[in-house]
This record gives structure tokens, C-alpha cells and sequence, in this order.
């Protein structure tokens, strides 16, 4: 018996339908090696720039931050302080910015063949975790280095970093959607961005920010999340617990919205993109 | 015979110079609350109460039998393209439904996922498996689908630097070698030189001999006489005439304004 579709007016949809996912498994790898294979198409040092961008960064603000403005560190060198937290917030920008203009971005499959469209969203996550295990090898250098050993933080660092990837997919089932009517959303997505990196302890160590505003603090999960990372590879203080928990509620509610959300606009997609 | 495309009342409108997401924001968060009860009393002519809405594509019942091809005739804009997107699960009707038994391939264009900066080769893989192709399917079929499209040993060189002509023919070639049971059509037979549209002709009527059930839409009447055993003639949205492939073609150069002589057996 061949597989039936019965094509109809969108009804009621599960949030997530795993058994159909499934089936465009081949589609998903493809975009995934597409992303990661373009990107450094056409390069002199091809992957290479997965870990250069972020040691010229570091060099740039452990000169400005560390030397001319003096940010304090908690007693850990700069460069590692901000490195620990610069990995993770450069796979969040770009996670975030790619799996948010994904939808437009790959208009020309969107309007030509059908798939689940949230195979853009995770595909372009997917490509941004490629990047930043490429550029985690430059941390494990500059810990040798400084003769640093990982702390026991470093076992909650993978669920921690879920939770970024998490919270990153929330935020950008919403804003892929609403980039599809709203272009807006291109001119807005950069400024957002940058907000959110201010808004993360990412050149400054997250004790800067007085105690009573810690618990605003914590409905950005990016936090806690660099906060793991600092205490399992910088010798930072551990994240406080009642963080993370609050971290975590905003990022499923941000998912589960983004879902609801995404799926309702999904089949408007194609017609408006 | 079994039905293997069946499609009952389908329509679709679309709103044309769409601002209805020009208004304030308050405005836009409040149409989506409101929607999904307004939608489920939606008066079945929603369309002529929305203003700059037009029926896209009207009451279009028809069916097709298991390895049978029909063909959709229509002047640019007659809703040839929105059938066959419905029916690609691309876009979503209005009203209606369609049941397609078996595994759907759609060739709405050649060159779907082809991207500039990789090899002819890699295209292949990437085109293959986004229109549907598992990886072994791709791998099996990839020595004939280099050999179809005679690009030759430029197969390793980035498609940008191809002719067009090269490109419309590898790209054509993946598509070609799509192994679904339902096949929808558009358009894709014009590509290439003459010599390579014969070509083209012929994998397609390969395709629909082996047992595949076809919908094919073209402006070619030639090819529609020569590969269709239905035909279905649309115009502003309407069925103004299916079945008979013959006649369905006489209609449509009438409405060309084109006068034809019968064709030769």
C-alpha cells in the first residue's frame, strides 16, 4: 500500500511531527552540508576562520576592555575570561541570525518544494554547532596556555549549552516567521543581536549587575549559560541554581510559542515569502 | 483501474496588492487572534467579500488513473501553476481537497537546490536529494545522469562557470531521474537546444511509460497530443474543458485565437 496524502485547508496541526521529520532526514543532512560547505567555499584558510574570528576578537577586547578600560575579571586572565563566553555568544548570534532569516533566505526551495520548513531552522542551528565545536579547539590552546585545568562545571556545560540552542530556537521560530511578511525584521534582526550581547555577560563578568536585578537577569538564559562555561574553563563562580531554572522555563516558552507560531504562518509561507 | 490522483472542488484565492499587513501592528496581532475562528465560519465565497481577493484557481474536480498522464493546458496565469502547487503540498487550497495515493515528486523547475559555487557533482547530490531522491538513489542513478546531460568533464568544475546551456541540461537531467509514483510537471521540457528538448521529450514519456501516474502542464501542444491520455484546459481559474486531449487542444487554440489544422496521425 503506498503512502496517501490528503491535501485540504490547513486544520488543527501537532506542534511537531516527528514521523515526517524523519522522513525528510536526507533533506535535512543536505542543507546542513550545503551551509557548512558554501560557507567556506571560495576562502584562502577555509575553516580556519571558524577559529580566527574569534582570536582576533579576543585580541581586540582583551586590549580595549581588559587593558584600557580595566573590566574586572574576577582574578581570570582576560583573554581566557573572555574567550569562554565569546564562543558561546558568537554560536548564539549566528545560530540565532541564520535560522531567523532562513526562511527567506531559502525562498527559492521554499516556493519550489515541499518540506517541513522548520528543517531551515534547525539545519541552520545545526551548521552554527558545526562552527562552534571548530572553535572550541582555540579555547583548549589558550587553556593550555594559561595552564588551566576544566573545573567540574565542565560536565554541565553540554545541558547547558542545550539550553542555548533551546532558547536560540524559540526566539527564531518566531522572528523566521514574522521575517517572511514583515521584512522589517532583516533591518531589525542586527540591532537585536547586538542588544542581546550587551545584554550577556560576554565582556563583563555577570556579578558587574547589582543582585537586585538578577532575576530580569535570568530571563535571558545566554546568562547562565556563560556562566557555565566560565566556571568549567575560566575558574569562574558556578551559576546559581534558581537562574538556571528560571532560564529554562523562558527558553520552553519561547519554543513552545515559536512552534504554535510558526506552524500557524508555515503554510502561508510559499505564498507570501 | 485504481485512482491515483483524485481532486474534488479544489480552489484557492489569493489576495492581490496585498496591504493587509500594512496596517498598525495592533491591528495585525488582533487579525491573527481573531483568525482561526473566523476561518472556521468563512462564507464559502470569502473572496468577494475580501477586497483584492481573486480565485486563483475554482472548483476543479478531476481524477487520475494509476499510470495514466494528464496534461494542464492555460495561458500564463490561469492557475496551471497554482494546481500544480497545491498538489505538490507546496501551497495550501482554499477550499477542496485533493488525495494523491503514493509517494508525490514535483518538477515545478529544473535546478531546485543548485548552488553556483559547487561541482556539478555535488549539485547533483544536493538537487537529488532536496526534490526527494534518498543518497543511494542519487549515487545509483549518478553515472546516468552525467551521461544525460553531456557536460562531460566539467562535471567537477564549479556550475557557475558552466554555459546556461550546460546548467539547464544537468539540472534537468537530476530531475529527470526522480523515481516517484505521482509526477507533477511544469514546464521543464524547454530547455536546452532542440536536439536536447527531443531528449528531454523522450525521458518523459519513458518516465510516464514506466507505470507513473503524470500531471504535466505545457505550452507545447505537440507534446501534450504526444504523451497525454487526458487533458484538462484552464482559464482565469476554470475548467472550460477536460477530458478529451484532442479537443481540449482545439479549445485551447481557439482561445488562442489559432487556427490548427488536424494533426497527422
Amino acid at each position: 500500500m503506498p503512502q496517501t496524502f490528503h491535501i485540504r485547508h490547513v486544520g488543527q496541526q501537532r506542534l511537531l511531527d516527528f514521523a515526517e521529520l524523519w522522513s525528510f532526514r536526507h533533506l535535512f543532512r543536505t542543507i546542513v552540508w550545503r551551509t557548512i560547505r558554501v560557507r567556506y567555499q571560495q576562502t584562502v584558510i577555509g575553516m580556519a576562520w571558524a577559529l580566527l574570528q574569534p582570536l582576533l576578537l579576543t585580541f581586540v577586547f582583551t586590549i580595549i576592555f581588559g587593558r584600557l578600560a580595566n573590566i574586572p575579571t574576577n582574578g581570570q586572565p582576560y583573554p581566557i575570561f573572555v574567550l569562554s563566553g565569546l564562543l558561546v555568544w558568537l554560536f548564539v548570534a549566528q545560530a540565532f541570525n541564520q535560522a531567523s532569516i532562513s526562511i527567506v533566505a531559502n525562498a527559492h526551495l521554499v516556493t519550489k518544494i515541499y518540506f517541513p520548513r522548520i528543517i531551515l531552522i534547525v539545519a541552520a542551528i545545526t551548521a552554527a554547532i558545526f562552527d562552534f565545536l571548530c572553535s572550541f579547539v582555540l579555547l583548549i590552546v589558550i587553556m593550555v596556555w594559561y595552564g588551566i585545568a576544566p573545573s567540574v562545571g565542565a560536565l554541565v556545560f553540554v545541558p547547558m549549552l542545550l539550553l542555548a540552542v533551546l532558547m536560540v530556537f524559540g526566539l527564531s521560530l518566531w522572528l523566521s516567521a514574522l521575517y517572511v511578511p514583515f521584512r522589517d525584521v532583516g533591518h531589525l534582526l542586527p540591532f537585536l543581536v547586538q542588544l542581546w550581547m550587551f545584554l550577556s555577560p560576554v565582556i563583563y563578568p555577570s556579578n558587574l549587575l547589582p543582585t537586585k536585578y538578577s532575576f530580569l537577569y535570568a530571563l535571558n538564559p545566554i546568562v547562565v549559560v556563560i556562566d557555565t562555561s566560565r566556571w568549567a574553563f575560566a575558574g569562574g563562580a558556578p551559576p546559581q541554581w534558581w537562574m538556571v531554572e528560571v532560564s529554562v522555563i523562558v527558553a520552553l516558552v519561547f519554543c513552545v510559542t515559536g512552534l504554535w507560531f510558526f506552524r500557524r504562518m508555515e503554510a502561508t509561507f510559499a505564498d507570501i515569502v | 483501474m485504481d485512482i491515483a490522483v483524485s481532486v474534488s472542488g479544489l480552489g484557492k484565492w489569493y489576495v492581490v496588492n496585498e496591504n493587509r499587513y500594512r496596517g498598525t501592528l495592533s491591528d495585525v496581532i488582533g487579525h491573527w487572534i481573531k483568525a482561526p475562528f473566523q476561518r472556521a465560519r468563512a462564507a464559502p465565497d470569502a473572496a468577494s467579500i475580501i477586497p483584492n481577493a481573486i480565485w486563483a484557481l475554482r472548483e476543479i474536480s478531476f481524477e487520475i488513473e494509476t499510470g495514466k498522464v494528464m496534461g494542464v493546458i492555460g495561458h500564463n496565469g490561469s492557475g496551471k501553476s497554482t494546481l500544480l502547487r497545491i498538489l505538490a503540498r507546496i501551497t495550501t487550497p482554499t477550499e477542496g481537497h485533493a488525495t494523491l495515493r503514493g509517494r508525490v515528486g514535483a518538477l515545478l523547475e529544473v535546478g531546485t537546490g543548485f548552488h553556483p559555487d559547487l561541482s556539478g557533482r555535488e549539485n547533483i547530490m544536493l538537487s537529488g536529494t532536496m526534490i526527494g531522491m534518498t543518497p543511494q538513489e542519487v549515487r545509483k542513478h549518478e553515472d546516468e545522469i552525467i551521461a544525460f546531460s553531456e557536460v562531460g568533464d566539467f562535471i567537477d568544475t564549479p556550475v557557475k562557470h558552466y554555459s546556461s546551456g550546460m546548467f539547464m541540461r544537468l539540472a534537468f537531467a537530476v530531475a529527470a531521474h526522480l523515481e516517484a509514483e505521482i509526477m507533477v510537471v511544469d514546464e521543464v521540457l524547454a530547455v536546452g537546444d532542440e536536439a536536447f528538448q527531443r531528449k528531454c521529450k523522450l525521458k518523459i514519456r519513458e518516465t510516464a511509460l514506466a507505470g507513473r501516474t503524470v500531471l504535466f502542464a505545457s505550452h507545447d501542444m505537440g507534446s501534450i497530443r504526444d504523451i497525454c491520455q487526458s487533458c484538462l484546459v484552464l482559464d482565469h481559474g476554470k475548467a472550460v474543458r477536460q477530458g478529451d486531449v484532442n479537443e481540449c487542444v482545439r479549445t485551447y487554440n481557439e482561445m488562442c485565437g489559432v487556427m490548427e489544422t488536424e494533426p497527422k496521425p
